[in-house]
């Protein structure tokens, strides 16, 4: 684990929009500019968790393929997200 | 009214067709890019109440349709249906009902404004006539889900990505969430395949540090697409197109072309194949 890399999530399996809501949530417990380190499904989630994070004020920072999926690393961004539910994704 | 006082061609050139059941009609209404207005559907329901069995039919091609309509209803049916604003639609060998997706009004990957195009269109060449039936469909994006390369003519919104290193940080998300592998990392830099592109815009939209921007968008044209029978994918005439003056310009084209060439009863894309997709792509391009 990369010394940035606070929390990690597996979201693999977990349809749209609960894969994102799962995301939210765990960068909840995290500060700003620290990492969360997403394993996700290939296809549609690699495309749709991070345009959510991005338009969420979330950087993505390294996406690598690993078993089953990829595995991608989250900034957190400056403002609060707080608790809210996407309204897309 | 007996059903030989009616003119039934004239009928179905305003979607108004015979049922099977001797006496029904369908009443189909123009609803351009499958748009109603929500007072508009009450009124269909009335009309539905009133007229037809109190059901509604949503068509393939984001029609609506009344059915189960007597024939001695019909004018009433449409008076009332007309005092909503609510017009007609169309049957036959000419230009149907535009279809259109949500576009860049509402969808997240929409790249152009779809429904403006979808009723620009709608107002030049609705009823229009046709040696076929003329299907036309804009799309916001290659996600393709308004299906324009299945409609005799088919407009997709289309971004040309390019990448600028300066602010990258090389987190590869473009390589690997573009959707035909057309992203290449050598060393630290990024480039397109220009011909695997098919001009989504993932990367322009994903790209966290916006170092892939569009360096063109614009509209990409399809022609000759069809199912039916005898189903065939549109053949793309041109990409990125600038402007929508360009885009009608060439729509015009096309149907003239397709008005002169095609044969009664040939569908666009038939034509197209008999005559050649080079030939009629160069035949409508340098005209």
């Amino acid at each position: 684990m990369r010394e940035e890399v606070r929390k990690t999530l597996d979201i693999r399996g977990v349809a749209c929009p609960m894969n994102y809501v799962k995301v939210l949530m765990a960068l909840e417990d995290l500060k700003p500019g620290e990492w969360l380190e997403v394993t996700l499904d290939a296809g549609k989630a690699l495309v749709d968790i991070p345009r959510s994070a991005k338009e969420d004020g979330h950087k993505v920072t390294k996406v690598t393929p690993a078993d089953d999926g990829y595995r991608v690393t989250i900034e957190k961004g400056r403002h609060e997200t707080g608790a809210q539910t996407p309204n897309r994704s | 009214m007996d059903t030989h006082e009616l003119d039934l061609a004239a009928l179905r050139s305003v979607g108004i067709i015979q049922q099977k059941q001797k006496g029904l009609l369908v009443m189909r209404l123009h609803a351009v890019g499958g748009d109603l207005k929500a007072e508009q559907l009450r009124t269909i329901a009335d009309v539905a109440l009133r007229y037809g069995k109190g059901e509604v039919h949503l068509s393939t091609r984001q029609g609506v349709e009344i059915h189960n309509v007597r024939y001695e209803d019909l004018q009433q049916a449409k008076h009332e249906l007309a005092s909503a604003g609510i017009q007609m639609g169309a049957c036959g060998p000419r230009v149907r009902i535009v279809v259109a997706c949500p576009g860049s009004a509402t969808c997240r990957w929409g790249l152009i404004e779809t429904k403006e195009i979808a009723r620009d269109l709608d107002r030049n060449y609705f009823r229009q006539e046709t040696p076929h039936k003329f299907k036309i469909s804009v799309t916001g994006c290659p996600n393709n889900c308004a299906k324009a390369t299945e409609n005799d003519a088919g407009i997709m919104g289309g971004a040309l990505p390019v990448w600028r290193g300066e602010t990258c940080t090389q987190c590869d998300l473009c390589v690997h969430s573009c959707p035909t592998n057309a992203i290449v990392r050598e060393g630290d830099s990024y480039s397109l395949e220009r011909d695997a592109c098919i001009l989504c815009g993932i990367c322009i939209a994903l790209c966290p540090t916006s170092s892939w921007t569009a360096a063109r968008r614009g509209y990409t044209l399809f022609i000759g697409g069809t199912m039916g029978k005898r189903p065939r994918l549109g053949t793309r005439l041109l990409d990125l197109i600038g402007n929508k003056e360009e885009l009608y310009t060439l729509i015009a084209r096309v149907i003239g072309y397709y008005r002169e060439h095609g044969e009664a009863r040939e569908r666009f894309g038939h034509m197209i194949d008999r005559l050649g997709p080079d030939k009629v792509k160069k035949e409508i391009l340098c005209a």
